[in-house]
């Protein structure tokens, strides 16, 4: 009877501990289908069940605040639907299930959205089964460790399989600890806080100083005061190479815009207008090889940057010697026609673009590797869509310089460029010189909008932003050198940098113009200039 | 038969016309000298430069317009003609081309303009020869020519309403604003109501930053660095008023991504911001960005439904070079423009400005975006419903509050 009794007890106490989780789930869906207020509730809980709940019910919560971020639930009059990996479900009792026509998908506001965005990490940290994925939780929550449960980190710690992760997970959780009554957890808090020195871990270390335990624990001020002098170097050493990183980045910018022009200008006096048309025909053909490989070859897509390399370099430079041949071969000894010429080139080619594309931006890929930044130190964030820029530039340089210095063909383009005439004399074919030097210089082009398509907008229109900087660039740095065209190019991207925080952006154009025409008042042949007899 | 021949017929039509005409309409005809039968519209949309993507499909959304009342039977018995131009995102040439139409086309109406300051380059030419241009873009307010008419909203009823949403409970309780602007009329005088009506609210001027690039400007590393700086300061929640234009908001919000930030860090409220920026970008990192503005493509109701279709079938009968599956609120401004006019011009039973003129009063016009547009005698400003929208994944805004009813428009900001 006793036996009995106890069975029946513990079959209740299953029953009804079930009937209370299931409660509590429909509860929630409820809530996720109701007004803003109610979506908060419902965030707030799904935070909950990433600290406190059972595992079942983590598995349960984490599909649904991540299709709740993506806004893939449907609530409908028979509960909610979420889309996940595995199809569409009903959301209380994942059974496969579409959600009815009327449905509609709740909208997250700005507010509700930061709660589900940390709900849906904390679950992911503590039920997803992909390193990666957990990783990327961590560092999410890391933002806003402080406001979140204490509990949370110490069980996603217990669980973790990865040592690395773990010992993160410890770190961001003793960070957190700030505030915590423990002196001791303080000042660990602070030693850890100390490691990722940026303006963040600034602003909750410095109000510390007026904290009581500041005044009181002799320790716990040292601490406070080692961790603010630490972290502010760190911002420090953060800003210089924010600079340098910023500076350098535009100075590729200019570099890959202005080198073709260089070669073009250098060896033929002719300006040539449609450059920065050159530049986003090179964009374009990106795009093409993008769109070819997608239909193509889908597994290449992501590569599609370095694919294209060879064709956006082919095509501009097809264009070149075509331009070439068939119009500024009659007008060499016409500068201003020439400039006319090109000029009438370029708004044919934006239009003949314009009439085939269309003028909207071109949607590009964006591969993992031109993705998102990495923080270094301070408030200092490696982006890589930038770095691919100034790699590319770097390569781009090399190529170039190697091609003018070690080659025939560069020898005959020195010759020429040094004194036309003479060259001639000696028996160098300077008209075919000239159609190949222009072909190269109309590739390098190509290249400049390749580089240019991961982070600027490619229109039709693109182009025009580019002529003056990059005639800017060459006249600086001494017509028709390579070493002048990197060195006024990181000049005046340097800059452009410094001066932009201290007086803005509109002021820094104005001022790095005049800083150009006081230095050619001073040097009007430009940085370096060529030795030897022009025209 | 053979009395009937071509000069026969055309003296008794011409003759007919003529009498159908005559009582009302006599002066106007040999004042605006048209050519009987069809009355001219102006477009002054760019093609090219840095506004050509976005501004470049207003010209196709007014032909389109004057296309369905030609078909239901044009305006006073005339067939609408659309003009249209490309001022290459050159401010003076808006104004040169626009005297061009008003004097030598003889257009009875311009549409056009989409920047403050091709509207200020335009205003005196409309002014001097008394014309009227329809304005389809919200914009800063502090102007009321009566040879303007607005059809888009003032900051009142634009601006302000997000703004107070993103810094009360429900939005994110912003305490904290960097402002990021081109550097011309419209965002500098957006900035100054904006610092005004901060002030009025006691934020102390420690709370906002201010910063100006030139038109087109595309490099924004270092400014987004700016405000990564003054994002973790601390001393509250922190936004972005974003009023670029142009090319520069898709670049901004391509670098605000890859340095990391994300809308819940540190929200974008976009002036400018419409659909067709966001086309070409990963919007996946972006989701939660805010625009405000007076339709969104994802208004409900049947008027959009019906507008959506309109376009779409547009763009593909006439083969136009957009896509057709974006609209954008300065296109539905701009229809809804073409519609007020015919209105007011068959109210009046005449193209002549000042009779056009005096019909506004009391006009409403079912706007696609589901509330009805109206306008009063008071000024030339049309009342405008209010939306605030929510960037998603799939480059476009979802609705995430709208007004209820269509608020009354207030031209001069008292925070300026």
């Amino acid at each position: 009877m006793r036996r009995l009794f106890l069975i029946l007890l513990f079959l209740s106490a299953a029953v009804g501990s079930s009937t209370a989780a299931e409660l509590h789930r429909a509860e929630l869906i409820d809530r996720l289908c109701g007004d803003a207020a109610a979506l908060g509730e419902a965030g707030r809980s799904l935070m909950g069940v990433a600290a406190e709940g059972s595992a079942a019910d983590r598995a349960w919560a984490a599909p649904i605040a991540r299709a709740m971020m993506d806004r893939k639930l449907t609530c409908d009059g028979a509960g909610a639907v979420a889309m996940t990996a595995d199809g569409s479900r009903d959301a209380l009792s994942g059974a496969p299930r579409t959600a009815a026509e009327s449905g509609r998908s709740p909208l997250l506001s700005l507010k509700n959205r930061s709660v589900f965005e940390m709900a849906d990490a904390a679950l992911a940290l503590r039920s997803s089964s992909d390193l990666g994925r957990r990783a990327a939780a961590l560092r999410t929550l890391e933002r806003h460790a402080v406001t979140l449960p204490e509990l949370l980190f110490e069980s996603a710690a217990a669980e973790e399989s990865d040592p690395v992760l773990r010992a993160q997970i410890t770190a961001v959780a003793e960070a957190a600890a700030l505030n915590s009554a423990d002196p001791a957890k303080r000042i660990a808090a602070l030693q850890r806080i100390a490691a990722t020195p940026d303006r963040r871990a600034l602003a909750k270390v410095g109000p510390l100083t007026k904290d009581p335990a500041y005044a009181a624990d002799p320790a716990f001020k040292g601490a406070v005061d080692a961790t603010v002098r630490k972290i502010e170097r760190g911002i420090r050493i953060g800003d210089v190479l924010a600079t340098l990183y910023n500076g350098l980045s535009f100075a590729s910018i200019l570099f890959m815009a202005a080198i073709g022009l260089a070669v073009i200008f250098g060896l033929m006096g002719v300006i040539n207008l449609a450059q920065g048309e050159l530049i986003m025909i090179g964009a374009y053909a990106t795009w093409l090889v993008q769109e070819a490989l997608q239909r193509f070859a889908p597994a290449l897509t992501e590569y599609y940057l370095i694919i294209a390399a060879p064709v956006a370099f082919l095509v501009t430079a097809t264009i070149g010697i075509a331009l070439e041949a068939v119009l500024l071969r009659h007008l060499y000894r016409r500068p201003l026609m020439s400039l006319l010429a090109t000029w009438a080139v370029s708004l044919f080619l934006i239009n003949i673009v314009r009439v085939t594309f269309g003028t909207q931006n071109l949607n590009f890929v964006t591969p993992f590797y031109v993705t998102g930044g990495v923080p270094v130190i301070g408030d200092f964030i490696f982006t890589w869509n930038r770095m691919f820029a100034i790699a590319f530039a770097a390569v781009t340089l090399g190529l170039t310089w190697s091609l003018i210095r070690l080659t025939p063909l560069g020898l005959n383009i020195r010759a020429v460029t040094q004194n036309r005439t003479m060259a001639g004399c000696i028996g160098i074919p300077v008209r075919r010189v000239d159609m190949l030097a222009f072909g190269l210089g109309s590739g390098l082009a190509g290249l400049a909008g390749l580089a240019l398509a991961p982070i600027y907008s490619v229109n039709p229109q693109m182009g025009q932003n580019f002529i003056i900087d990059s005639f800017m660039v060459v006249v600086l740095g001494g017509v028709g050198t390579i070493v002048g065209t990197v060195v006024a190019a990181l000049g005046i991207g340097q800059v452009n940098v410094l001066i932009e925080p201290l007086w803005g952006a509109v002021a820094a154009k104005v001022i790095v113009l005049l800083m150009i025409i006081a230095f050619l008042q001073w040097r009007p042949e430009g940085l370096f200039a060529i030795k030897g007899r022009r025209k | 038969m053979s009395r009937f021949t071509r000069r026969s017929f055309l003296q008794t039509t011409g003759l007919a016309a003529a009498a159908l005409t005559s009582p009302l309409g006599a002066p106007s005809i040999i004042r605006s000298a048209q050519a009987a039968g069809t009355v001219k519209l102006g477009c002054l949309f760019s093609s090219s430069g840095t506004m050509a993507n976005i501004e470049g499909r207003l010209n196709h959304v007014v032909r389109m317009a004057a296309d369905e009342i030609n078909a239901k039977g044009g305006v006073n018995g005339r067939t609408i003609e659309v003009a249209v131009s490309d001022p290459a995102s050159d401010w003076p040439l808006y104004a040169q081309i626009g005297k061009q139409m008003l004097e030598q086309d003889k257009v009875a109406a311009l549409f056009g303009c989409w920047t403050s300051v091709s509207r200020k380059s335009v205003l005196p030419v409309v002014e001097q020869a008394n014309g009227l241009l329809f304005y389809p873009l919200h914009f800063e307010g502090d102007e009321n020519s009566k040879n303007v008419v607005y059809v888009n909203s003032p900051p009142a009823s634009s601006v302000l309403p997000a703004v107070d949403y993103l810094m009360s409970e429900d939005g994110v309780s912003a305490k904290r604003f960097f402002m990021l602007g081109s550097d011309y009329v419209w965002p500098r005088t957006i900035n100054k109501q904006l610092k005004g009506y901060w002030k009025s609210k006691g934020i102390p001027e420690s709370a906002w930053k201010e910063e100006y690039v030139p038109l087109g400007f595309s490099n924004f590393q270092t400014l987004v660095n700016q405000i990564r700086a003054f994002a973790d300061q601390g001393g509250g929640k922190p936004i972005v008023v974003l009023t670029v234009v142009g090319s520069s908001i898709p670049d901004f919000l391509r670098e605000f991504a890859n340095q990391g930030i994300k809308a819940t860090d540190v929200p974008v409220l976009g002036l400018d911001m419409v659909e067709a920026d966001l086309e070409g970008l990963n919007t996946e990192p972006l989701v939660g960005h805010l625009n405000c503005w007076a339709y969104l493509q994802n208004a409900k109701g049947a008027a959009n439904a019906k507008f959506l279709k309109q376009w779409a079938d547009y763009v593909k009968t006439k083969n136009v070079p957009f896509k057709a599956d974006v609209a954008i609120d300065p296109m539905v401004s701009a229809y809804d423009a073409v519609h007020l006019w015919a209105m007011a011009a068959a109210k009046a039973n005449s193209f002549d400005v000042p009779e056009v003129r005096k019909a506004f009063a009391g006009l409403s016009f079912d706007c696609p975006s589901g509330y009805k547009i109206q306008m009063t005698g008071e000024n030339n400003y049309a009342s405008r419903g209010v939306f605030i929208g929510s960037v998603n994944e799939k480059q476009g805004f979802d609705v995430l509050w709208q007004s209820k009813d269509a608020p009354k428009p207030v031209p001069f900001s008292p925070y300026s």
